[in-house]
């Protein structure tokens, strides 16, 4: 009787610790744990009144031999992380360095600029709100859930690189093409970013491999209150 | 075979072959992974590389598909399976020893970690792989549900939370489709027609070992990257997942062909082997389960089989049976899919109907109530469910005229449907209950079951679905009738034959918490799911809007009631196996043959086979 | 055993326990049909069209329709279980005036169910011709939809050009969706709508709705497509004639 109760009870014990110790390990077990956090850069004079400014710099890679240690060397990736977190109600700037070629996009929905300010995006110093569609390398396109809060729909278009700019050597990184544009959040809350320009080579729609896997091309875009 | 075999004549033990008696499940896994290793390396070193050209990389996924052939023929040749045919090839056969050590004759421990024949071991063996998939896939359903109890989700990352998914989803399904057919229908259902061993016993042992050689490549899934498409494996997406899709594909087809050699098996093993006198009104509606799940199962594996093949072709081979970049379509799989697909559900609940209807007599002390009508609701789901199948793509535009027509057939399948329900609660009219964790499970039924059934004709109707594919109402129905009825036949199943295949009985106490924990977190559970699923919330998501917190809070504390529910009857299990009452021959005073036979069961089952002359429900004196 | 043999006697719809049966199932089919009906509207929402009106509608009926049977089987269960129960490690005694069989009960049983499925098909087959109108209505406007790993986008070919990723409609103005993906498969869901169809690479498929409330709506993909499958949602703006004309202006269209 009581050896079955507490042989029970220690099933019990055994099995949620088992399911514990697992979930630790999934959850722990992401490809980038890093966050990126945005760097505080005065005020900002908006359409919308004068806000705190921020200021983030990203890169695009042609392929991840900057990471110290990739599953994939030879896939595209954002860095130097691929989770944003930035502040509510603030203007961010960003600063893309982008190095990789293209190609023309499959959807050009999305060589059109959407949800920055002013609605446009600066390329190497020229005001753009959208892109040549058959020569973009990746997009940036940030949405969370339609959930009533505020509606975030960012998509910023990058140009591709000549493929003759590029270097020859893996992981040297030359030539960019820069791109700056600044965004203004609402709410907090999770959102998410991807690109939209398929360059996962060799997989179906080319959507696979680095586009469908984490940290790569893709990540968690968290806007925070404090 | 054993079945012919004279009992006395195990005197000389001259010519037994020394390997046959070497091979177990080690030298099985270790073969296996040798093969593996070997095909990898291979594989890597001769295929040439992609080139820039091809749309389609196929390079990785053939190393990876080939390293898993090389488990799979390293794996059954490890375990044995090829001895037999070799010899044949040779022209010879067994000799009379090797059979009789094949059947597990020295009746040790050692026979359930080899290739043995004798069904009542082969149940066994599936009993207890059974429990381990539910185990593996029960933790997958813990991590789903607690990452769901958070709406922004996070905890898992997508990636891994899609893999998470799509596995516990096709394990689950798996285990529920061997959950009866496996250790019941191997360990009981030959006694049950008063035959000494199966029609083909080494198909029998084929058939298991088939799905432990499958298991693997499904979890090396979570290693290649996962799966991203969910249970179904619809294409194109499952072109487009990483090589873990591989896994998939290779746990389905090994799977598919143990479901067909049981199928088989099993078939030819009732219509051949029932005792003299059990004409086909004499033998008991567990039987009509069991054979109309298999006789389900044998024409819908192969397509699935079939379906699984074309997909590794567009991973490996740069086809486009499914790419519609080259002139294929995804419909082209939903249809095959589902072609095995609606089926299967109904592979896996007839077996659990019947053992339920096999314990109603024996729980009421009175004559199942309409033995034709139950058999005529088990003939009509069969026939029925197989022109069902586009009630799962009445959303996919591939044929919106057809809509009409299969939303017919599918409310049709609600008659039959209808039929076991009245057989049920017909045997409890009246009758005298016996209320063992059995007969609450026939409760259990009826309840779940309805809800599951009445959600059905809302999805089968079209305009509704409109509103309901996709959302978690579908997963709450399907659980409703895969986990609410089918799960709680098999646990009845245990409970009721264990004392039979242990003879221990299954600890009393500990079965009732168990039985009332799971039943109450799975309902809690699962309303809340249908709440969110009518209130517009995805199946398969990471995170949802908040408006579908509260539900899923109320789903995810069902869930830990049902782990903890489920982890007691582990228990329950293990510890009656090992220390609880010991079980007279005839523990429920049941009128079927497996109870007639000593426990526990010899080798042979019978000394004298059996002569059946009434049907296996004679309690009380019928009127009409 | 004496007070049932009288009550063999009597016709049997007079037994007691027929009676208590019966009274169990009214009230149980009146509570699940009640209840499960009041649930099932209330979690589903404010419907925004007509489509979604109707489908709330027929889940009520349907629930009312199977209330009796789900009741009696309730019914029947209940009264067996409050009437003679034993626990032990050997069973009761047999009783020894059971029925077998009743071919009459099974024939009502039988023919009742497939009296409801035919119910329930040619009440489904009638709403969808309803539903079915706004696909041939002939002032209807046009949006094509576009999934793409994991973004709706939407194209309003009446105006060339007009192009967004939240959906704007004009209220009570049936519009015929053109629904088609660049990679995988996705289902176009308007949520409050009620309407859904499967968004195939390589295929154009329709679906047509005649939203009835201005407000703003959901469209979720209800389609696994891999790996932010949770995150592609828009917005669905409906607007009165006016707005949704001030609108396809301020994006360039002709209006
Ligand atoms: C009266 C009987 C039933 C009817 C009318 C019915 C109807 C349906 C319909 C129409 C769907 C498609 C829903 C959708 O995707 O939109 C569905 C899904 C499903 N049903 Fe049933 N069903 C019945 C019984 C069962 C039973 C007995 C089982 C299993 C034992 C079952 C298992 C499933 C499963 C697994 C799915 C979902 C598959 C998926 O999409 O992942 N159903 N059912
Ligand atoms: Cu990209
Ligand atoms: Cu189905
Ligand atoms: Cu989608």
């Amino acid at each position: 009787m009581n050896r079955r109760i507490v042989g029970a009870f220690a099933t019990v014990v055994l099995g949620a610790g088992l399911i514990a110790g697992i979930g630790t390990y999934v959850s722990a077990a992401k490809a980038d744990t890093t966050i990126l956090d945005a760097t505080p850069a005065g005020t900002l004079e908006t359409p919308q009144g004068t806000l705190k400014h921020f200021t983030m710099d990203l890169s695009i890679y042609p392929d991840s031999f900057f990471k110290t240690s990739s599953p994939h060397p030879d896939w595209v990736s954002y860095g130097p992380s691929t989770n944003f977190r930035v502040p509510a109600h603030s203007a961010i700037t960003f600063t893309m360095k982008q190095y990789d070629s293209g190609e023309p996009i499959t959807n050009d929905f999305f060589a059109r600029v959407a949800g920055t300010m002013n609605g446009t995006i600066n390329i190497d110093g020229k005001d753009v709100t959208k892109v040549d569609a058959n020569t973009i390398g990746h997009t940036f396109t940030v949405r969370g859930l339609s959930n009533g809060k505020s509606n975030l729909f960012i998509n910023v278009p990058m140009p591709m690189v000549p493929e003759d700019k590029m270097s020859e050597n893996e992981g040297e990184y030359i030539n960019p093409t820069i791109v700056k544009f600044t965004i203004i959040t609402g709410d907090a809350g999770e959102y998410v970013w991807n690109c939209e320009f398929p360059c996962g080579d060799g997989t179906l729609a080319r959507f696979g491999g680095p586009m469908s896997s984490q940290g790569f091309m893709s990540g968690h875009f968290i806007v925070t209150d404090n | 075979m054993t079945t012919t075999m004279d009992r006395t004549a195990s005197a000389g033990h001259s010519a037994k072959s020394p390997l046959i008696e070497k091979l177990n499940v080690f030298t099985a896994f270790g073969l296996g992974i040798i093969l593996a290793v070997v095909f990898y390396v291979l594989a890597a070193k001769l295929i040439p590389e992609d080139t820039d050209a091809m749309l389609i990389h196929t390079k990785h996924d053939q190393i990876i598909l080939l390293a898993m052939i090389g488990w799979f023929i390293g794996f059954m040749v490890g375990i044995g399976a090829l001895i037999g045919p070799f010899r044949w090839l040779l022209g010879k056969d067994l000799s009379h020893d090797e059979n009789m050590f094949y059947a597990g004759k020295d009746l040790g421990t050692k026979r359930y970690f080899r290739y043995t024949t004798d069904h009542k071991v082969v149940g066994i063996q599936y009993l207890v792989t059974t429990m381990i998939i539910f185990g593996v896939g029960g933790i997958l359903a813990m991590l789903i549900r607690t990452n769901l109890g958070n709406p922004e989700g996070g905890w898992i990352h997508p990636q891994a939370y899609n893999a998470i998914v799509g596995i516990h989803g096709i394990i689950m399904i798996v285990g529920t489709i061997i959950m009866i057919t496996g250790p019941f229908g191997n360990f009981v259902m030959p006694i049950m027609i008063g035959a000494r061993d199966m029609a083909f016993p080494r198909l029998n042992a084929l058939s298991f070992w088939l799905i432990v050689a499958a298991i693997p490549p499904i979890l090396s899934s979570f290693f290649l990257g996962g799966i991203m498409t969910g249970w179904t494996a619809y294409e194109p997406l499952a072109s487009e997942s990483p090589a873990g899709m591989d896994g998939y594909i290779m746990f389905i087809c090994i799977f598919a062909i143990s479901t067909m050699v049981a199928g088989a098996n099993i078939t030819a093993t009732v219509v051949r082997m029932r005792a003299r006198g059990m004409t086909w009104n004499r033998t008991p509606i567990f039987i009509y389960g069991v054979v109309a799940s298999v006789a389900l199962a044998l024409p819908a594996f192969p397509v699935f089989f079939l379906s699984q093949i074309m997909s590794a072709f567009d991973r490996a081979m740069g086809t486009t049976f499914y790419n519609p970049a080259g002139g294929g379509s995804g419909w082209l799989y939903e249809n095959l899919f589902w072609l095995m697909g609606h089926p299967e559900v109904y592979v896996i609940l007839l077996p659990a109907i019947g053992a339920l209807m096999e314990m109603a007599p024996v729980f009421t002390r009175r004559p199942l109530f309409s033995f034709n009508v139950a058999v005529m609701g088990i003939a009509g789901i069969c026939g029925l469910s197989a022109l069902v199948w586009a009630h799962h793509m009445y959303m996919s535009g591939w044929a919106p005229l057809l809509n009409g027509p299969f939303m017919l057939t599918t409310e049709l399948i609600s008659i039959p449907t209808g039929m076991l329900f009245l057989v049920l609660v017909g045997t409890l009219w009246r009758g005298r209950l016996w209320l063992t964790v059995p007969m609450a499970s026939i409760y259990a039924l009826l309840w779940n079951f309805m809800i599951g059934g009445i959600t059905g004709i809302y999805l089968s109707d079209v305009p509704a679905d409109g509103a309901l594919h996709g959302t978690m109402f579908v997963t709450a129905h399907f659980h409703y009738t895969l986990m609410g009825a089918g799960l709680t036949g098999a646990v009845a199943s245990l409970s009721y034959w264990f004392p039979k295949m242990t003879g221990r009985m299954l600890d009393r106490r500990l079965s009732w918490v168990s039985f009332w924990m799971v039943q109450i977190g799975f309902n809690v559970a699962f309303i809340g799911m249908f709440l969110v699923g009518l209130a517009g919330q995805p199946r398969r998501v990471e995170s949802y809007n908040a408006m579908f917190n509260r539900g899923n809070m109320v789903t995810t504390a069902g869930a830990y009631v049902i782990m903890t529910g489920m982890l007691i009857l582990l228990f329950a299990v293990v510890d009656s196996w090992r220390n609880g009452i010991k079980a007279s021959d005839n523990p429920w005073f049941a009128k079927t043959l497996e109870w007639s036979v000593p426990t526990p069961v010899p080798l042979e089952n019978f000394a004298t086979l059996p002569v059946v002359t009434t049907d296996a429900y004679g309690y009380g004196k019928a009127k009409s | 055993m004496s007070q049932t043999q009288t009550q063999d006697k009597a016709p049997w719809w007079k037994r007691k326990d027929v009676k208590e049966t019966a009274t169990l199932w009214v009230i149980l089919s009146v509570l699940i049909g009640g209840l499960a009906g009041e649930v099932i509207a209330r979690s589903m929402g404010a419907p925004a069209s007509e489509t979604m009106e109707n489908t709330i509608r027929m889940m009520k009926i349907f629930t009312w329709v199977s209330a009796p049977v789900a009741g009696l089987v309730g019914a029947i269960a209940l009264k067996s279980l409050m009437q003679k129960r034993h626990y032990g490690d050997t069973p009761p005694a047999e009783s020894d005036h059971e029925i077998a069989n009743s071919p009459k009960a099974s024939a009502v049983w039988i023919v009742t169910s497939g009296l409801l499925c035919l119910f329930a098909l040619v009440f489904g087959m009638i709403v969808m011709q309803e539903d079915a109108k706004s696909l041939q209505a002939p002032n209807a406007i046009h949006v094509n939809v576009t999934g793409q790993q994991w973004l709706w986008n939407f194209d309003y070919p009446d105006n060339a050009g007009v192009r967004s990723h939240d959906l704007y409609l004009p209220v009570d103005r049936p519009v015929i969706f053109n629904v088609s993906a660049k990679d995988v498969k996705h289902s176009f869901w308007i949520v409050q709508m009620g309407v859904k169809v499967d968004a195939n690479p390589g295929y154009i498929t329709q679906t047509a709705v005649t939203p009835n409330k201005i407000g703003v709506f959901d469209v979720r993909c209800a389609e696994l497509c891999g790996l932010l499958h949770a995150y592609m949602q828009s917005q669905v703006h409906v607007v009165s004639q006016a707005d949704y004309d001030a609108w396809i202006k301020s994006q360039g269209g002709r209006a």
